[in-house]
């Protein structure tokens, strides 16, 4: 697999080089240059929210950094969490005196790679964590606490961060990103793979015309593989798995992501778009903001996920509220 | 008995630094049915770190380990290395001052490093991980003086617990949900202890 790249083992400083170079709102940190904050600093007074996760997924996790979204994020290796020193680092270098918020998904190196950075740093910063558990494909609805974080992890960032700009403590914050985390769902299909800078193999094989529902955004094997079919009739089916996770008590308004993940045209990106928007219709919600194009990405692999957002007034108007990073901006 | 010193312990980490030459892929080839794929290339970077650490003290096994477990914690994020990290520094902690440590030692901080992996990475023994490897060799090593009476002792109980377990399904992680498509295959973590086991023993 051809990539345009000097080195394996350069891959990810020079690509945070580049990406801070391009958008000087936000700037390199840390211990190894592994943290990407805003180029202003943490704000006295206001609740941090720090994120993190591994390489390989821009614009997540360092292309969220920005005001009403994310404060710093700290980034790993390509498809590795970040290690224990730049989690600690993103999270001392959010804290504004009002304690920090760490969210991120639900992976086992960046659990365990914030819990020991939280452990380390409990004496001099109050921190709580919120985990995205959006991927409906990884695990049942009565496990699902066990699911992994994808693409809907951006609603979550979206929703803290703009109820942090509020000047809301960090108990509220946690619970308004728990909020967002609980009313979304996601679920994705590969057509192709991608492959690790370095790698002699992509991460897996798919036939020329098969594809795969419920796919990991590392490639993790997903529900069913089989041969290619129509955009609706997959869109369909995305949204049917969606829709039957309606959460308890969901109002008729709901944002959706049609995201793709790194190798798919945003032709064909609408074109699920259109079919789901015309399910969701016929359902009976309305959407509000939606959302096309590339925010969650797995390097090169082809397909698509769409999530879900269930709103309420609350979400709803931290959605709308203002926010400025380099792939995102709203009002 | 035996012991061990600073030598041995970076002897070790030299010869799994260049047994991961040949393993990376195949280590990496068993994630790929089972996870994204990068277990092997993930730990050559781990261990070559660790075989590159610089030791402060030449007298004291606990410091050999703790520079050991910071490299390993600064070479990846991964959950794998992650944990390693943890089993590095418990046993740091255990030799802490140590220029030598019975090899008739060896099991207990293996079970040690085992119950500080469980707390780190939430697993339990029976879920067909690295820690149940972990644990066939600590409770193969019981009362074992002998290196070379250890050395085949480790190499056969991780052979034994790979045969023991390819037949049984994953209980954690995303191979849990097709746990009936993980029986026949070897858990990679298992797997990269295995092998590692016998090439630097």
């Amino acid at each position: 697999m051809k990539k345009l790249m000097n080195a394996p083992g350069d891959f990810v400083d020079q690509a945070l080089d580049g990406l801070t170079m391009a958008n000087p709102s936000i700037v390199r940190d840390g211990e190894n240059g592994r943290v990407v904050r805003r180029a202003e600093g943490a704000r006295k007074g206001k609740v941090g929210v720090a994120s993190g996760g591994g390489s390989g997924h821009l614009p997540l996790f360092t292309g969220y950094v920005g005001k009403g979204l994310l404060d710093t994020c700290s980034i790993g290796n390509v498809f590795e969490g970040p290690n224990v020193g730049s989690c600690m680092d993103a999270i001392k270098l959010a804290d504004g005196d009002r304690g920090v918020l760490r969210l991120y998904g639900n992976y086992g190196g960046d659990r365990m790679n914030f819990d020991m950075a939280g452990e380390m740093l409990e004496d001099e910063i109050r921190t709580t964590t919120v985990l995205g558990t959006d991927d409906i494909a990884s695990a049942s609805p009565e496990e699902s606490a066990k699911r992994r974080g994808v693409a809907g992890i951006v609603y979550a960032y979206k929703i803290a961060g703009a109820k942090a700009e509020t000047g809301a403590d960090l108990d509220e914050v946690t619970a308004a990103a728990a909020k967002a985390v609980a009313a979304t769902r996601t679920i994705g299909v590969a057509l192709a793979p991608c492959q690790v800078p370095g790698s002699a193999k992509p991460t897996f094989t798919l036939g020329e015309d098969e594809i795969e529902m419920g796919m990991g955004i590392h490639g993790e094997p997903g529900i069913w593989r089989n041969k290619l079919r129509s955009a609706d009739e997959i869109a369909g089916e995305m949204l049917e798995r969606l829709l039957a996770e309606t959460p308890n008590g969901a109002g008729s308004e709901v944002s959706i992501l049609v995201n793709g993940l790194g190798a798919t045209p945003l032709e064909e990106l609408f074109i699920l778009f259109r079919h789901a928007s015309q399910k969701l219709s016929t359902a009976g919600f309305s959407i509000v903001q939606p959302l096309v194009g590339n925010y969650v990405t797995s390097m090169e692999m082809a397909g698509a996920s769409i999530s879900l957002c269930f709103l309420d007034e609350e979400l709803k108007s931290m959605l709308a509220a203002p926010a400025n990073c380099p792939f995102w901006r709203v009002g | 008995m035996s012991d061990f010193s600073v030598s041995d312990v970076k002897a070790v980490a030299s010869k799994g630094a260049a047994a991961m030459v040949h393993l990376e892929q195949e280590l990496n080839d068993a994630d790929a049915k089972l996870g994204d794929g990068d277990t092997g290339g993930m730990l050559a970077r781990v261990i070559n770190a660790i075989d590159g650490a610089t030791i402060a003290s030449q007298d004291d096994v606990g410091a050999c380990f703790s520079a050991y477990a910071r490299a390993a914690a600064t070479a990846t994020g991964s959950s794998l290395g992650t944990l390693f990290a943890t089993a590095l520094m418990t046993f740091a902690k255990e030799t802490k001052g140590k220029p030598a440590v019975p090899v008739a030692e060896l099991g207990r901080l293996l079970e040690l490093a085992r119950d500080a992996m469980m707390v780190r990475g939430g697993a339990n023994l029976g879920d067909k991980t690295v820690l149940d490897a972990i644990d066939a060799v600590a409770q193969a090593l019981e009362g074992v003086s002998d290196p070379a009476e250890a050395k085949v002792r480790a190499v056969k109980a991780t052979a034994d617990v790979l045969t023991e377990f390819r037949g049984r399904p994953n209980k954690i992680g995303r191979a849990r949900m097709f746990a009936d498509q993980t029986i026949g295959l070897d858990d990679p973590g298992m797997l990269a202890f295995a092998k590692l086991c016998e090439a630097v023993t």
